[in-house]
């Protein structure tokens, strides 16, 4: 590149705004900067958690004062939400359950070249971890991303502030709808997930290793606590996602940057919160089970 | 900031009315076949741009002309900035492999194999994929949003008008920067993520750290480790192109800045699914 281009690109692609942080003075100041900033961010999701569990409750004790949400939002949430993400889960959790069948059953074949139990200890894995999880860090990447553009835009459009000043709380008129839809859509969609991840599974296990599907699609590996592991995951993920989507896109500030940034952090906040609860779920199982899953 | 009290009774404003419409609108949007068709449109345009925007990042590299100054800087934010995210995510997913091996390990007393199963898993399966989509998330996103700000704020137009090709200078580090730099934090994930495994395994299977090692050592080959590593490149460059391409073609404001994040990353999530079933069944 010439000299002379070099210097026009130095002027005309200056930083864009916002993206260089403040030069802190210390190293320590910027660990209590950071430990400030995360502990009244965690308030602040705390608040929005409340919040949303107090709307739903006031939407119990007051059936007839909906607090000026459209008739009709819950069911357009459940549409979006829920009917949109259809085939993005069939595809995405039927190529994993390909994959994993095909992963297992070839190095089993390596080592026992026994393929009989493949089909129902999947299963086992499906419905205790996989099927809720997968699920679940799909949903966080396309209805996390989903609420907090849209709620980040009303955000920076001060939409927000005009609820405020009709005297519409925020949390009960965006918040808690998608939460409800969120909750009841995620668990739907698991269930379809992880009959999708199965049957894929299946598919291949008797295409590429000729397993017979009457063994495949085996259920004696299934107990209730197994059933009970994957609603508990399923809600509790459900509950997450919407809540850090929504947090984030009410932080969102300035304009379409400050969206890109809300829309980006809830991607990363509701896939590292479905990790993290996953990892809290299934260790207090195995503690609980002492250790008999 | 958030929950205060309502000043005034909620009142019962037009939104009333336009909500319902709008319900209506989405739920019986005319004809399925039609809606359908538009579906199939989209996707083919999606598509089409992504092989078109290769296409140009492969013409710009014939005679490699990269800014280096632009790649170094987007290495760094991509990389170095992802790597206490990617360990994080990478300790959890070691972790929950070897609790999903736990019940083997505990019916069976086989603690010896305990790092085959959590390892095995980790290193062809999760560890790419979870690094690969938390990648997406961290730096994909983040890269459609400043991307697309510079789109809706005409800077990418700023700089045709000063004759530098915007795929040149801005595309190309950041796609160069992003296959990079995922393979090198899937390297760094698989390792945390073994470490993640042996720590739960340590404290609640009781499996002393050196079982743990030699299990590793004993059942993992080389290739499961490269296995979920070359996946990582096609990852990298799935993610990068999706993201960059989302946000060079987006349109109106804040609004379509955050349509387009969501679509860069549910593209990404597609794409990481659909190569990684692929390439499974090329390379066994």
């Amino acid at each position: 590149m010439s000299p002379l281009a070099r210097r026009r690109i130095d002027r005309a692609s200056s930083e864009p705004a916002g993206a260089e942080e403040p030069n802190p003075r210390s190293s320590i100041t910027a660990l209590g900067t950071t430990a400030l900033g995360a502990s009244r961010a965690a308030l602040e999701l705390w608040r929005v958690f409340v919040g949303t569990i107090a709307g739903i409750l006031r939407g119990f004790s007051r059936s007839g004062d909906r607090r000026g949400r459209p008739k009709g939002e819950l069911v357009r949430q459940l549409h979006s939400i829920g009917n949109r993400s259809l085939i993005f889960i069939i595809v995405t959790l039927g190529f994993i359950g390909m994959v994993m069948t095909y992963q297992a059953c070839l190095q089993l074949g390596r080592v026992t070249g026994d393929y009989s139990q493949v089909g129902s200890q999947f299963l086992r894995l499906i419905i205790s971890d996989f099927g809720p999880t997968l699920t679940a860090l799909m949903l966080a990447t396309r209805v996390g991303a989903g609420i907090a553009a849209e709620i980040g835009s009303m955000k920076v459009t001060e939409q927000i502030d005009a609820l405020r000043m009709s005297g519409v709380l925020p949390i009960d008129y965006l918040i808690v709808p998608r939460f409800i839809a969120c909750v009841v859509m995620t668990l739907a969609l698991a269930v379809l997930g992880s009959l999708v991840m199965h049957a894929a599974g299946g598919l291949t296990a008797q295409y590429s290793f000729g397993v017979n599907p009457g063994t495949f699609y085996d259920l004696s590996f299934i107990r209730g606590r197994h059933i009970v592991l994957f609603i508990v995951k399923a809600l509790a993920y459900g509950a997450a996602i919407p809540i850090v989507a929504g947090f984030c896109g009410l932080r969102a500030r300035g304009s379409s940057e400050g969206v890109g940034w809300a829309t980006t952090a809830a991607v990363i906040g509701g896939s590292l919160s479905v990790i993290v609860l996953d990892f809290i779920i299934s260790a207090a199982a195995l503690v609980l089970t002492e250790g008999d899953l | 900031m958030i929950d205060e009290k309502p000043v005034a009774s909620p009142g019962r404003s037009d939104d009333f009315e336009s909500g319902e419409a709008r319900t209506r609108n989405t739920l019986r949007r005319g004809n399925p076949l039609e809606s359908l068709g538009g579906g199939a449109v989209r996707l083919a345009q999606d598509l089409g741009g992504i092989v078109i925007l290769t296409g140009q990042v492969l013409r710009a590299l014939v005679p490699p002309a990269i800014d280096g100054r632009e790649l170094v800087k987007n290495l760094h934010k991509m990389g170095n900035r992802s790597v206490p995210i990617v360990v994080l995510t990478a300790f959890f997913a070691g972790a929950l492999m070897m609790l999903q091996t736990a019940p083997f390990v505990k019916k069976f007393g086989a603690t010896s194999l305990a790092g085959w199963g959590a390892g095995y898993a980790v290193l062809r399966e999760i560890g790419p994929i979870l690094i690969a989509l938390m990648f997406s998330g961290r730096v994909g996103a983040n890269n459609t949003a400043e991307l697309s700000t510079m789109t809706v704020t005409e800077q990418l137009d700023g700089l045709r008008s000063l004759a530098i090709d915007p795929i040149r200078f801005l595309v190309v580090p950041r796609v160069i920067a992003m296959m990079v730099m995922l393979v090198a934090l899937t390297v760094i994930g698989d390792l945390v993520a073994l470490l993640g495994a042996a720590v739960v395994g340590r404290a609640m299977l009781e499996i002393d750290f050196s079982t743990m090692y030699h299990s590793f050592a004993d059942n993992l080959k080389p290739y499961d480790f490269l296995h979920g590593v070359y996946k990582s490149i096609a990852f990298g460059a799935a993610i990068a192109m999706s993201s960059c391409y989302f946000g060079v073609t987006v349109r109106g404001g804040a609004v379509g800045v955050g349509r387009a994040v969501n679509s860069a990353v549910v593209a990404a999530a597609v794409s990481i699914m659909l190569l990684d079933f692929f390439l499974t069944y090329l390379s066994a």
